[in-house]
């Protein structure tokens, strides 16, 4: 056992820049992911809410509805090598990068979520606001953007921050292309020391540390946001 | 005075309303004018909110027609926020807004729809939080208020618009009873200034102090209507008499 601690230490000093950069690919694609997804989105959760269409056929509610369910209901692994493989293909020209094709799918993959969660936050605001809004002469985008996103904002902070985390774990499965990140590095260490307990132990702690000291803050946040207005 | 004498202000004709196979409106035709105060009065179910809710198009009506100062607002081409800003409305469980400070509230709709400027909206939060005894509260946030103060603010809010008409959809029905007086001293006063006034309500006393003319809605049509003396005290239709027989004690 105490074997098992000297190697972990030593590991831990030799391959500390690889653990170090991987740990940082990781945070930079995850906070890329979500800071992109936000928008993208935001976008999707406006155009399934749409009622622009004749009758019942809403074209832009129909493409997000698609979307979601298409996102949500493949595994992000089948997407990353679909985007991994396909983009490159696709659109040669633009001569893509290896890291912009596993970041396109990741994006691709978080827009569905984020979408939902930022439909299920303007859903979560009482009708009632509406109602009051648009009885005062407000049109429909006057009302969301000024009393139900508002108010909308408080559902949606703390969802999105576990979307980040939930997006740093799920970055793990870009090592399938040795993109850098902190299960490449395990995967390298690996390769080099042919050890996999230990490697594996540290970058374990290194996604432990970061997910918990996330989801530490989302309860900070949300107690804050709780206690401010309303 | 007689009722043709007075100007209209809202003629609704034929207002059918549904909710998928449920018929709550079954051809409403009536004529509100301008100063008048009409209460709504009957059993739950009977279509009373749904036909006050009709009338600023909060809900889109089925079949029919909305004249409001001449303008038929059931037509799909005339701009229904431009009347919504004339048609003021207070709701049961307040609806005020609690992102915003109770100042906020009030020159928020003014200020945004261009019909104040900030100053002036300032000016006018001051006098309507006054009226309401509500000006020390004015940099609070609604969550700081009680169900009666929260109604209060509601009502000026509505207010500030400058509307031509109040609708008030049971505003004291979701009230602590302590609460219940304070409200309805507000709408009172409103209601001497002459504002044009419908109100759903199940205070009897107060709609028989305050009101021109009581509606008794039951079965999705206006099922009995007249002066308070009339419907209260002589009403004609049985199930008017069986609603007020259980609402009086």
């Amino acid at each position: 056992m105490s074997e098992f601690f000297v190697v972990t230490a030593k590991m831990w000093k030799e391959y500390s820049s690889l653990f170090i950069s991987g740990l940082g690919m990781t945070l930079f694609m995850g906070l890329l992911t979500v800071a992109i997804s936000t928008v993208s989105g935001s976008i999707m959760a406006l155009m399934r809410r749409s009622e622009f269409g004749i009758g019942s056929f809403k074209p832009f509610r129909l493409v997000a509805t698609v979307y979601v369910e298409i996102i949500r209901g493949t595994p992000i692994l089948l997407q990353l090598y679909f985007f991994y493989f396909m983009l490159p293909q696709w659109l040669p020209f633009l001569e893509l990068s290896e890291f912009t094709c596993v970041l396109v799918a990741c994006c691709v993959n978080s827009t569905a979520y984020v979408c939902e969660i930022v439909r299920a936050g303007i859903q979560a605001v009482d009708k009632g606001q509406t109602e009051a809004a648009r009885s005062l002469g407000l049109n429909a985008t006057q009302t969301l953007l000024k009393v139900v996103l508002p108010q909308a904002v408080k559902n949606i902070l703390p969802a999105l921050c576990n979307e980040f985390i939930a997006v740093i774990k799920e970055t793990s499965l870009a090592s399938t292309f040795f993109i850098g990140e902190l299960m490449t590095q395990f995967k390298t260490i690996n390769g080099f020391t042919y050890r996999v307990l230990e490697p594996l132990t540290i970058v374990g702690l290194i996604y432990f540390v970061l997910t918990f000291g996330l989801s530490k803050l989302i309860t900070l946040l949300e107690r804050k946001l709780n206690a401010g207005e309303c | 005075m007689l009722v043709s004498a007075k100007k209209e202000i809202i003629r609704v004709e034929n207002l059918y309303k549904s909710f998928g196979k449920l018929q709550v409106l079954k051809g409403v035709t009536e004529q509100i004018n301008q100063g008048e105060v009409v209460s709504i009065i009957g059993p739950s179910g009977g279509g009373k909110s749904t036909f006050l809710r009709c009338l600023n198009l909060l809900e889109e009506p089925t079949k029919g027609h909305i004249y409001f100062e001449g303008t038929d607002i059931t037509d799909k081409k005339v701009n229904i926020n431009l009347h919504r800003q004339k048609m003021g409305m207070v709701f049961q469980h307040f609806n005020v807004f609690p992102n915003m400070t109770v100042g906020e509230n009030i020159s928020m709709a003014p200020v945004l729809l261009g019909k104040k400027t900030k100053a002036q909206a300032q000016e006018m939060v001051g006098e309507l939080l006054n009226r309401v005894g509500l000006y020390e509260k004015m940099k609070e946030y609604p969550n700081k208020l009680s169900g009666g103060q929260k109604q209060r603010l509601a009502i000026v809010r509505a207010l500030a618009m400058e509307p031509e008409v109040m609708l008030f959809d049971e505003p004291t029905s979701a009230l602590d009873p302590e609460m219940v007086g304070e409200v309805l001293q507000v709408i009172k006063e409103l209601v001497h200034t002459g504002m044009t006034t419908v109100i759903v309500t199940h205070e009897m006393g107060f709609a028989k102090e305050v009101s021109d003319r009581v509606f008794f809605m039951d079965g999705g049509v206006i099922a009995e209507k007249g002066t308070p003396e009339e419907v209260f005290e002589n009403p004609q239709n049985p199930r008017t008499k069986e609603f007020l027989g259980k609402v009086l004690y």
